[in-house]
């Protein structure tokens, strides 16, 4: 479908204030990311012909592009729960090469931790809210974080993961955070701190789980071929795919130890012409610690079974096997609820050499992936500095 | 009488035409599985059709109760208010025996946290909420 000559890139990309943000409404956070991140790419209000964010109630996105004051002839409100923004570049970047549009905004806000009233948190929710099948697990008081200790209960047990293992996760995003002054958590951490934090729900421990957080981000999707003449070095969407394989019931999960990134990912990178071992930095959902050992064997970073070796020994570091989250990650830098957009937004400043402390030297292709509900979605984003 | 473990406020099923079936059962202490009778695999939980052969036909099938944990977790945080006085509860996905393809998410019940494990024999252990609706929850089974 693509026209010749259409070749979508991030054009410009910002996050909001964050992590804590009393003083705003939801609307306001994707406002200050909308403005930071056109201002970013050299754009203006004027120029977006095409509009993309989602949230939690029907019609999400006409509310926002209301206050935003955009009349866009293209929008986008997939919800796909923390994936949803990987879903949506990767929709925006088809229809600009489609010629539907020329620039589409894509936004996030959020103020979770306000609208919580608490600083600090295992993860949200999970029980109330049920709908359709979801039911027939949340009956049984399973949680959010539950469901997530039970991939990671059944990743022990077939491959001898420890929660030592898992705890370097959380030890490594919180080093990449000491680098990041917004970063909700910042003094450093050991594994013998995330193991003996208070258990959430056996096996994941307090610090196993992500942040709760205020905040946002956004970027803009428009054509190379426009970013020509764009102040920034346009980024290319190489690739994307997303995939789901269940709703908010694990109990329809097909096997607990493989998300959709198994999946989405391959195709993602197919269709990229790429690796995994041309991955130079990765920006990995990271709701708990679980998450991203799944997501780096799902993707072919390393082997089935093989992911709690790999995060050990700094290996998710800057000069680690694959340096990842390098601005903190969900788990210590900030998590509102769905985290997608931060993973495009740290992607594109590490291609485009603005990683500070964290980073990776001549980072030229990074992956976004994205994962939403209850392992239920993934979405795959490859970026990369040069043209295909 | 013991007292009732689920407290008054949990959120509570809505049956439909496709899943009334599954709970009425459940109301007679009987554990089913909805079963495509086009290609014979086995669902849960219940739906219109048939996620292999997209067959609308399906039956309940009548299952022994018992089953193995298939994973687990220890809720010690509960975010349903009324649960939080509950806490330590065990949440399991259990693979219940004759329903090949069929998991279901429950509680393990009558065990300490520290004794469940992985591949665990249970069986079913009903909890009445009323005279229209009880709960399957599992307890230790015995070892086969």
């Amino acid at each position: 479908m693509t026209r010749p000559g259409r070749r979508a890139v991030i054009a410009g990309v910002a996050t909001s204030d964050y992590p804590h943000l009393p003083h705003l409404s939801e609307h306001a956070v994707h406002g200050q990311a909308a403005d930071r991140a056109l201002a970013d790419a050299g754009l203006s209000f004027a120029e977006v012909d095409g509009f993309a964010t989602t949230g939690f109630f029907p019609m999400y996105a006409t509310g926002v592009a209301e206050y935003l004051g955009l009349h866009p002839i293209y929008f986008d409100e997939t919800n796909s729960g923390g994936s949803s923004f990987e879903v949506l570049v990767e929709h925006a970047a088809y229809a600009v090469e489609a010629g539907a549009v020329d620039v589409v905004l894509v936004t996030y806000g959020s103020i979770q931790l306000s609208q919580m009233g608490r600083r600090l948190g295992t993860g949200g929710g999970g029980g109330g809210f049920a709908p359709g099948p979801a039911i027939y697990d949340a009956l049984w008081g399973n949680t959010l974080v539950g469901n997530y200790a039970m991939a990671a209960r059944r990743h022990m047990h077939e491959f001898g993961t420890t929660p030592e293992q898992l705890a370097a996760v959380a030890v490594s995003m919180r080093r990449h955070a000491a680098s990041n002054p917004q970063a909700q958590e910042r003094q450093p951490i050991t594994v013998d701190d995330v193991v003996s934090s208070r258990l959430v729900a056996d096996p994941l421990h307090k610090l196993d789980c992500c942040v709760i957080s205020d905040g946002g981000g956004a970027c803009v999707v428009t054509t190379a071929e426009r970013a020509a003449d764009l102040p920034r070095d346009p980024v290319y969407v190489l690739g994307a795919a997303h995939a789901t394989t269940h709703h908010l019931n694990l109990s329809a999960m097909p096997s607990l130890t493989v998300s959709p990134a198994a999946q989405c990912g391959p195709v993602a990178f197919a269709r990229a012409g790429i690796t995994p071992a041309d991955v130079d930095v990765a920006q990995l959902y990271d709701s708990f610690t679980i998450t991203v050992v799944l997501t780096l064997e799902d993707l072919g970073f390393c082997g089935k079974g093989e992911g709690g070796a790999f995060v050990e020994d700094g290996g998710l570091e800057v000069g680690g096997r694959l340096p990842t989250n390098t601005d903190g990650g969900g788990l210590s830098a900030c998590h509102p609820g769905m985290r997608g957009m931060f993973l495009i937004v740290e992607a594109v400043r590490q291609l485009r050499g603005e990683g500070g402390a964290t980073q990776v030297p001549d980072a030229r292709i990074a992956v976004a992936h994205g994962t939403g509900g209850m392992l239920s979605t993934g979405a795959t984003l490859v970026l990369g500095r040069e043209a295909p | 009488m013991t007292e009732r473990w689920f407290p008054d406020d949990m959120p509570m099923p809505a049956a439909n035409a496709e899943t009334v079936g599954w709970w009425e059962a459940a109301a007679d202490h009987r554990l089913v599985v909805q079963r495509c009778t086009a290609c014979g695999r086995t669902r849960h939980p219940p739906g219109p059709v048939c996620p292999r052969c997209r067959s609308s036909a399906s039956e309940w099938s009548a299952l022994s109760g018992t089953g193995t944990v298939y994973t687990y977790a220890v809720v010690r945080q509960a975010f349903i208010p009324s649960l939080q006085d509950r806490v330590p509860y065990i949440v399991i996905a259990v693979d219940l025996d004759g329903a090949s393809g069929a998991r279901m998410v429950s509680n393990l019940v009558d065990v300490e946290p520290e004794e469940v494990s992985v591949g665990m024999a249970v069986e079913v252990a009903w909890e009445d909420m009323g005279p229209e609706l009880a709960l399957p929850r599992f307890r230790p089974g015995p070892r086969r």
